[in-house]
């Protein structure tokens, strides 16, 4: 069996560790010395990009990379710190942030450093009081002690790090929506470029890091790329000859949730398969899995075609879902997954930010169309094409012959297609929400196409066992369809 | 006519402690505004929802315009433009905790304060007579490992069943 290998988690549960004494006694801010002492700013930026660091927020993209785009001649330049943390089946930072607060603030503080930045904003959601209550005190220790503040450790550097509340909008956890939101106005997405790296907060560059990405710093710079880059797996990248590494290195905080039977935050290597993690968690809770959502309730649905898909950015990504914050969903056989889409559904129309067309009014079309289906008023049309052939009078003709087809869900395809389409990949919205919206939403009537057309056939809510409701790859398209260029396919 | 179009309302004002958490909060960012959401935050606590006599307090202290401070208030949850009970009850129901059964715990919530839930435009349709609860749904608390949950104003509550909620109402 996988064993937890907790390294972002290890002292999660040490009494008091969220004292800057404690904490101090575990290693505790050593490796910001370390960096400060042995390391030039550069050097860490170029041990990040070498250690494979991916983005834990969502979008899973290189943090050294990220960072390189930063023009560094620009003043002030700021970090903001994405604690935001509102992707449904999501909760591994509230506990980074009640439990053990001073671990990010080594995080930023390595951040800073290597960035040259002078101030943070951590953007903490409102409704985490207790979260923000623990980071603030951790942040008062750390200015008595000097590591914030003026001339950080005697340094000539000067760091101050903010807690900045949320007010309860989901889309202000997206990169653009959350400067905005900082800035005091409505968290409504930017268009994008200018990236924030280059013109982000208060128009100055700006990095936006999710809270288990600063945390894994600590880890570079105090053991070494050498030893960071042995957990998880590198794939080669085809596309490039020789093939590009592609990293998927570290650990992830699983978070684990619906019918497993000991639900939590599961530290492992980057890589196991979701049947492994299943068993990690104490087993499914029922008979049989049904479906898997593997990054948060915007990733495509997998079904138990596709358990053995490991859960890294890269092959989740080639199997036409993504890893995304890593918030692991699981259903059993007794789940409908027409009902489950419905309250999916609900949530996206609910946080649109309302900015772009298409997302402001598909996204509530989508949830109408569902909450038709689920209960039992599903359009069911009978259509006549034009079919040449030979004609009841034996001529030759238009055979008028009738088809049977199920409306709302061609319907609901196209909606979803039309606000992002899932098989190019090009959305007609300002922000990716688009596209977590149409993803669950046509991923889940695809691959469980059955289950959408036995309830519109009876009426009413039929689940259908497990087998017959779920879609074998082999059949339909809803596995490929998603247009990836061919090199990539190469890879596969 | 009623007395009700000619209220005029009690202008607000921040209390002493309020006024030196908000002198402090100022100083961290290069523009006002930025201040706008930890101010409305406070205002809140202090007034239990935002008025339009407390977004015209707000609007001056970080020198905009009220309409731009409405502009805000209007587009976050957790926002109150009209009173709330002394206990704001927020319970979860996004997949994981649907998937918990928190269709049982809200309609148990429902049934033991006898009231609606409410909606954003409609805070009185979820909120008790006596005033003293508002029950309100809400997305995915990022709690989900022990779904089903609620929020009883800033404190979470965990893996709730009917008998935990009635022990919980019962020591409010
Ligand atoms: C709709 C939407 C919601 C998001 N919510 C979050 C969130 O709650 N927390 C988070 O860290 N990133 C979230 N992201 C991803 C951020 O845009 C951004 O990619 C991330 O904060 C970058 O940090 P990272 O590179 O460290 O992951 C969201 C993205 C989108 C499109
Ligand atoms: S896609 Fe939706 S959430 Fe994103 S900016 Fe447009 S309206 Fe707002
Ligand atoms: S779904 Fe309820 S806490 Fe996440």
């Amino acid at each position: 069996m996988v064993q937890e290998r907790r390294i972002l988690y290890e002292h999660l549960d040490v009494p008091d560790i969220n004292t800057f004494e404690v904490f101090k006694q575990h290693d505790g801010y050593a490796r910001f010395e370390k960096a400060i002492a042995e390391y030039q700013p550069e050097e860490i930026a170029d041990m990040v990009k070498e250690a494979g660091l991916k983005g834990r927020g969502g979008a899973g993209f290189s943090t050294g990379e990220k960072w390189s785009f930063v023009p560094r001649d620009i003043e002030p330049r700021y970090l903001c710190c994405n604690a935001d943390e509102s992707e449904p089946g999501t909760f591994s930072n509230r506990y980074v942030l009640e439990k053990n607060p001073h671990l990010l603030i080594e995080g930023i503080l390595i951040c800073c450093y290597a960035m040259g930045i002078e101030t943070t904003y951590v953007y903490i959601r409102g409704e985490f009081t207790l979260g923000k209550k623990m980071l603030d005190a951790a942040i008062k220790e750390a200015y008595e002690q000097g590591y914030l503040g003026e001339n950080v450790r005697d340094t000539g550097l000067n760091i101050n790090i903010y807690t900045h509340p949320g007010a309860g909008a989901y889309i202000c956890g997206e990169e653009t929506g959350l400067i905005e939101s900082l800035e005091g106005k409505r968290g409504q997405p930017r268009n994008k470029p200018p990236f924030p790296a280059v013109q982000g907060v208060f128009m100055k560059p700006t990095v936006v890091q999710n809270v288990e990405t600063l945390c894994n710093l600590p880890f570079i710079v105090g053991n070494g790329v050498e030893w960071y880059t042995q957990m998880g797996p590198t794939y080669g990248d085809a596309r490039f000859d020789p093939p590009k590494p592609d990293p998927n290195t570290g650990t992830k905080l699983y978070c684990i949730s619906g019918d497993v039977n000991e639900p939590g935050v599961y530290e492992l290597d980057l890589g196991l398969t979701c049947t492994e993690l299943i068993e990690v968690a104490g087993g499914l809770r029922g008979e049989e899995v049904k479906a898997v959502i593997p990054g948060g309730s915007s990733a495509p649905i997998l079904t138990h075609y596709e358990l053995d898909t490991r859960l890294d950015f890269t092959s989740l990504t080639l199997a036409k879902s993504m890893l995304g914050s890593g918030g692991i969903i699981v259903m059993n056989e007794t789940r409908n997954i027409v009902d489950c889409l419905l309250n999916i559904m609900k949530f996206y129309a609910h946080e649109s930010c309302g900015q772009c067309t298409p997302c402001r009014w598909g996204t509530p079309w989508v949830r109408d169309i569902v909450q038709r289906i689920a209960d039992g008023e599903g359009r069911q049309a009978t259509i006549t094409r034009p079919k040449f052939g030979v004609t009841e009078s034996g001529r030759w003709g238009d055979t008028g012959e009738t088809e049977e087809i199920y409306e709302d869900l061609d319907l609901l395809e196209s909606v979803a297609n039309n606000i992002a389409n899932v098989d190019t990949m090009t959305w007609n919205t300002i922000c990716v929400f688009g596209i977590a919206v149409s993803w669950p939403a046509v991923s889940y009537m695809r691959k469980f196409r059955p289950e959408f057309e036995a309830t519109i056939r009876e009426g009413e809510l039929i689940t259908l066992p497990v087998a017959e409701a779920t879609v074998p790859p082999e059949e339909n398209y809803a596995y490929q369809q998603r247009i990836i260029p061919k090199e990539m396919a190469d890879l596969e | 006519m009623s007395d009700e179009i000619i209220q005029i309302e009690t202008p607000f004002q921040f209390n002493e402690e309020n006024k030196r958490e908000f002198d402090e909060l100022i100083g961290r960012y290069p523009v006002k505004e930025a201040a706008m959401l930890p101010t409305l935050h406070l205002a809140q606590r202090q007034a239990g929802f935002i008025s339009p006599a407390v977004m015209k307090y707000v609007a001056e202290l970080l020198e905009l315009s009220v309409m731009k401070v409405k502009d805000v208030v209007t587009f976050y949850p957790m926002f109150f433009e009209e009173p709330v009970g002394k206990y704001v009850i927020r319970i979860c129901h996004t997949l994981p905790c649907a998937l918990r059964d928190c269709k049982v715990v809200l309609e148990h919530l429902k049934e033991k304060l006898g009231t609606d839930v409410a909606s954003e435009t409609n805070l009185a349709k979820g909120t008790t007579d006596d005033g003293k609860f508002t029950l309100m749904k809400v997305e995915c608390l990022a709690s989900c490992d022990v779904a089903p949950v609620i929020m009883v104003n800033d404190d979470l509550y965990k893996n709730l069943t009917p008998e935990k909620v009635d022990e919980l109402l019962e020591n409010l």
